[in-house]
């Protein structure tokens, strides 16, 4: 399994870059219509436990011209207890750098404002669930392995 | 109706009338359905994703995992979630 370590952003948490880009599948009917697939977005994204899903800034969703293909409920702290209904894009996350080359999921993210929170993407349990994930607060770092 | 259910409002019609044999036949898998019609499911997402894509190109389509009880997200950090 690759590791990837990093170090804590103050007042963030276990933040790395990551591309975003159209699913593989999206991909190839791009390509089917004769259309070129957008190039993936990089982004900055936090791995979040607090999260049970993945999501992405919603300009970086305008950026890859991505249309939903889900529905979704979800909970915040402002839905005070009642669901709301959320749409859903299809993605491929990959990981790509000096410590980890290319490791890609393809899963289905739900949009949101982040960037004013000093973020685009939130990794969640969706993603976490099938890694390995080594929070060192004491030496404010971390160790993801994937 | 918020935005999110308007914009499959067909394909959720379709779910909901179908749930029952779908739990029964296929719970956990995910089943790809464009206006009234129900293409069939799929064990993982990203065959469901192909099989949607494949079938119906970039025209709008449903992605959605089978579930008795179904699941809602949780985020404890507040984000506005678009479009709501």
């Amino acid at each position: 399994m690759p590791i990837l370590n990093g170090t804590m952003v103050s007042g963030l948490g276990p933040l790395l870059d990551i591309w975003v880009g159209a699913s593989q599948p999206r991909i190839a009917a791009l390509r089917q219509a004769g259309q070129t697939p957008p190039n993936p977005v990089r982004v900055r994204a936090l791995l979040d436990t607090g999260a049970s899903g993945t999501c992405i800034d919603d300009q970086v969703i305008a950026q890859l011209s991505l249309t939903p293909t889900g529905v979704i409920p979800i909970h915040t702290p402002s839905t005070s207890g009642t669901p709301q209904s959320c749409l859903q894009y299809d993605v491929g996350i990959i990981v790509d750098n000096p410590q980890v080359h290319v490791v890609r999921f393809t899963l289905p993210i739900i949009a949101a404002a982040l960037r004013h929170q000093g973020i685009e993407a939130l990794i969640g349990r969706d993603v976490l669930d099938d890694t390995t994930l080594f929070y060192n607060g004491p030496n404010q770092s971390f160790s993801w392995s994937l | 109706m918020v935005v999110a259910e308007q914009t499959f409002k067909t394909e959720l019609e379709a779910y909901e009338a179908s749930r029952d044999a779908l739990v029964a036949a296929s719970e956990g898998k995910y089943v790809v359905i464009r206006g009234t019609e129900i293409a069939g499911t799929w064990s993982s997402y990203e065959d469901a994703l192909k099989e949607g894509y494949g079938r119906y190109r970039l025209e709008p389509f449903l992605v959605k995992r089978i579930e008795g009880v179904e699941t809602i997200l949780g985020f404890s950090r507040d984000i506005a979630p678009c479009p709501s």
